[in-house]
């Protein structure tokens, strides 16, 4: 009788922890907003889709930096000196610069220490911002729309005939 | 409440805390206010070259800049003293700059001496405080008041020291190190009447014999002979050097050693003499080399009578036919070189036993010869006596004549208590610090002007003894200073042109950096059509210049007055009833003479023969410790004629048993948060011997006394299962 009880119980514990397991990996353990609130309603939607300016006009390192980098807070008032000055988002920005404190944008793509991901070289391999981004001309808020795990990596090195040694993405 | 109650609230808190640990928060993104005008790409580094100075060997280095911040060191690939590589003490250098207590700006002393009560000053009424002070000096005519203590300064900046004592009229310039070559160039005087330190041809040799020299811990260059031991052993593709090490103490480089021969402290001069004269007595020598030297084999081996193989055995401790086998293989062995390190110099017979060593390298021709010794042509001349000098300066401390002592590095810590250096200070009215960590000397200063960090520093670092072909190496500021200190040179510069008149016609240079330019321009003896500014930046990027036309010293002859090296006997402090064992203080592989002690880097470096970390150990040999019924990490306390202290000890077999060692480096007073506190400092063990103008540090006797069961060691392997076997076989 003892003897039924221990294995069922012992079942009863393997499966919940395999199940466990399972959950854990299944369940979106990423908890980083994907869409969070700035400090400055920034619109890319209008920056970059209705007066089309192009992201390496800001994110000018890109090209040349595994970071791609954001502009600083003297270029946002260059252009903003002249352009819509009243409008109460810009109001505090110019706040921010007067007391000479940088915006604290809150960062929506990040990766952990131990992947290497070089900006450069994939704007050099003539990859679109949006590969990556998605359709960042058409959001009022930047949004995360890829998940950044290694497999969503993968799939897109595969699909370019691109590297796949594990030394590429990890030094 | 009910029991049910807690436990279905507490399991809900747990949940939540569970639950709280998973969320992370999205990082955030700080742009630059203003982007700065250099070209910085966030991102990306910037190597720039420069040298080490965080011991005299003076190794290129690349550092790598990224967003203005220096983030690593490595060893510059061009120089020709490291090659690229570097040891750990180099590679924290970057910690030196970040030091979380570095001493951001001047500060004055407000309360009574040693407390470390400060207050901020600027760096007007800083240097406005010394010149006060050096005019009341000289309105008095007693010039003779200032003095100023470095440690080895070479290149420019001993120009500039030199000339700024000078020109003051004080002659109380010394520069004194814990761990000076001085004992090693007063032997090369004797024995080849010019005091350059020899440079050892490892790489290109085929047997090697080191009485005391730990070249790949810490001895002269480390770096550069530590990758020559790899290219004799392994650079070659059919010869294995051979390599013979003489010494009690088993050090890293002892390790390395296919022969370890654990002669008695002292006793090194007379083995080596030993040797010397069974080469001589069987026509092993060099015929060619001892005529060339005007040396007679005849007239040699009848002044070596004394050294015949039974007493030497005996003096040594070690067995004859081992004396024999070795002084055999060295001779039959071309080309053979012998080393004299620090274990032999710091002995009550040093320098004659480093001259009986000299001697060795004569008779099997070793003099300039590929794989053998040559005269150093980094730093040929140095002070050959800064001791005497030390000795000197203290005696007029004492006598109250020191009005104005201006200290650079950490004297009250790095000479030992025995000299009387800490008394003699004590009467020095007013003491100028220019340390930027308070160090145990800065607590106990009036004023501190504090130096920059290395990596914000210009300078020329002229290696030492690790080179045949004279070289510059520079330093470059490779980030904006942190903090608002300023280099010690520009400080000495402002006080001149604050004094006026011919202190400042003495020193008319703006910056440290046009005086600097002037002498690697005059070094570098550029022709008129050379474009110098453009010619400066490309010594800049390769860090220092390689090439210069100094002249090379000719090579190394012995003297034709120099009588044959005759060590005494060593002379011991305390006697050997009461102190039964010979102490050694060796510099710690981490921490050199104590300078690497600030930086947590190094502090958790494990050592490499305890693997100690973060402390003071004792080592006492299996044998002695089961005798004083001592375990590994019991608490001891080791007493000598001169102090006590207290430490935990490593039972370790690489000791002689009638020898215990001790690391120096630790136990300082102040220094910063990683180094107050850890440790002791084994210099408040060593006796001064005798009335002789020379440091014997490893001269003293000891006892040990086991206290407790619980010493506090902390250690990273587990050494207590791999030291347990006899090694010492005596």
């Amino acid at each position: 009788m003892n003897k039924v009880r221990l294995i069922i119980g012992l079942a009863i514990v393997t499966v919940a922890i395999v199940a466990a397991s399972v959950l854990l990996y299944l369940l979106p353990l990423d908890v980083r907003d994907h869409s969070p609130v700035q400090p400055i309603a920034f619109s890319h939607k209008l920056h970059a889709g209705d007066n089309g300016i192009h992201c390496l006009f800001c994110h000018s390192y890109a090209a040349k930096s595994p970071a791609a980098g954001i502009p600083s807070m003297e270029e946002c008032r260059a252009c903003h000196l002249f352009i819509s000055p009243n409008t109460p988002e810009i109001k505090k920005l110019m706040k921010y610069w007067e007391k000479r404190e940088p915006i604290p944008w809150v960062k929506v793509y990040s990766l952990p220490d131990f992947v290497y991901f070089p900006h450069m070289m994939h704007v050099r391999a003539k990859l679109s911002c949006a590969a990556c981004h998605g359709e960042v001309a058409a959001m009022e808020r930047i949004t995360r729309t890829a998940s950044l795990k290694m497999g969503w990596c993968l799939n897109c090195h595969h699909q370019h005939k691109a590297s796949i040694d594990c030394w590429t993405c990890h030094k | 409440m009910k029991r049910r109650t807690f436990l279905q609230l507490g399991t809900v808190i747990a949940a939540g805390a569970v639950l709280d640990g998973c969320r992370s928060k999205n990082e955030q993104l700080i742009p630059y206010l203003i982007p700065p005008d250099e070209g910085i790409t966030p991102g990306k580094g910037t190597y720039y070259a420069s040298s080490c100075n965080a011991c005299p060997a003076g190794c290129g280095i690349l550092v790598r800049v990224s967003e203005g911040r220096a983030k690593k060191i490595e060893g510059n690939p061009e120089h020709p003293i490291n090659r690229g590589k570097l040891c750990a003490r180099g590679q924290a250098v970057v910690q030196e700059l970040y030091h979380p207590d570095r001493v951001p700006h001047p500060l004055k002393r407000n309360g009574p001496r040693g407390s470390g009560a400060f207050t901020r000053i600027s760096w007007q009424e800083g240097i406005g405080l010394l010149t006060d002070r050096l005019k009341a000096l000289q309105r008095e005519q007693s010039t003779n008041g200032l003095a100023l203590l470095t440690p080895h300064l070479r290149g420019t900046l001993a120009e500039l020291t030199g000339r700024f004592m000078r020109t003051f009229g004080s002659t109380n310039h010394v520069s004194y190190e814990l761990l000076t070559p001085d004992l090693l160039r007063i032997a090369a005087r004797r024995s080849f009447g010019q005091p350059t330190l020899p440079y050892y041809d490892i790489a290109e040799t085929r047997y090697l014999l080191s009485f005391g020299a730990d070249f790949v811990d810490s001895h002269l260059s480390p770096v550069k002979y530590g990758s020559a031991f790899g290219e004799m052993r392994q650079g070659r593709d059919t010869v294995r050097g051979h390599f013979t090490y003489v010494g009690g103490r088993m050090s890293l480089t002892a390790a390395s050693a296919d022969r370890w021969m654990p002669a008695k402290p002292g006793s090194e001069g007379t083995l080596a003499l030993g040797i010397a004269r069974l080469i001589l007595a069987e026509s092993l020598y060099d015929s060619g080399a001892l005529a060339m030297n005007g040396l007679e084999a005849k007239k040699l081996l009848a002044a070596l009578d004394r050294y015949d193989l039974p007493r030497v055995a005996q003096l040594s401790g070690l067995p004859q036919g081992a004396i024999a086998e070795v002084a055999r293989e060295f001779a039959s062995t071309r080309p053979a070189l012998a080393l004299a390190g620090e274990m032999v110099a710091f002995q009550s017979n040093g320098p004659e036993s480093v001259r009986a060593v000299h001697l060795l390298n004569l008779l099997v021709g070793s003099l300039n010869r590929p794989g053998g010794i040559y005269p150093d042509a980094g730093s040929p001349s140095g002070p050959e006596n800064s001791f005497a000098e030390l000795i000197a300066l203290i005696e007029t401390m004492r006598g109250g004549h020191v009005k104005v002592a201006m200290i650079h590095g950490d004297p009250l810590y790095s000479v030992p208590p025995a000299t009387g250096f800490h008394d003699a200070l004590a009467k020095v009215p007013f003491i100028v610090s220019f340390s930027s960590l308070l160090d145990d000397t800065a607590l106990h200063a009036d004023l501190v002007l504090p130096d920059h960090a290395a990596l914000e520093s210009w300078g020329d670092v002229i290696p030492v003894a690790g080179t045949r072909e004279p070289l510059v190496g520079l330093m470059q500021p490779v980030v904006e200073p942190l903090f608002d200190t300023r280099q010690f040179p520009e400080v000495l510069l402002a006080t001149a042109h604050e004094l006026g008149g011919r202190m400042a016609a003495a020193l008319p240079d703006e910056s440290y950096l046009e005086l600097l330019k002037g002498a690697v321009r005059k070094q570098a003896g550029f022709g008129a059509g050379v474009d110098f500014e453009a010619a400066w930046v490309d010594l800049l990027q390769h860090g220092g210049l390689f090439k210069t036309k100094s002249v090379q010293p000719t090579g190394y002859r012995w003297s034709s007055d120099a009588p044959p090296p005759l060590p005494e006997d060593p002379d011991f402090a305390g006697d050997q009833k009461t102190y039964p064992f010979h102490l050694i203080a060796y510099p710690a592989t981490a921490f050199y003479d104590g300078r690497g002690a600030p930086y947590p880097w190094l502090q958790q470096l494990p050592d490499p023969m305890t693997t100690v970390v973060w402390g003071s150990w004792v080592e006492i040999n299996p044998e002695t410790a089961a005798e004083h019924g001592i375990g590994f990490g019991d608490l001891v306390e080791v007493s000598s004629p001169q102090g006590t202290l207290r430490l935990p000890a490593v039972v370790y077999p690489g000791i002689r048993p009638d020898m215990v060692a001790i690391p120096l480096g630790q136990g300082h007073r102040g220094m910063g948060r990683y180094a107050q506190g850890q440790g002791v400092n084994p210099l408040a063990l060593v006796a001064r011997q005798g009335t002789k103008q020379q440091p014997a540090w490893n001269a003293t006797r000891v006892r040990i006394t086991r206290i407790s069961g619980n010493g506090e060691l902390v250690t990273a392997g587990h050494p207590q299962g791999s030291l347990r076997s006899e090694l010492v076989e005596i």
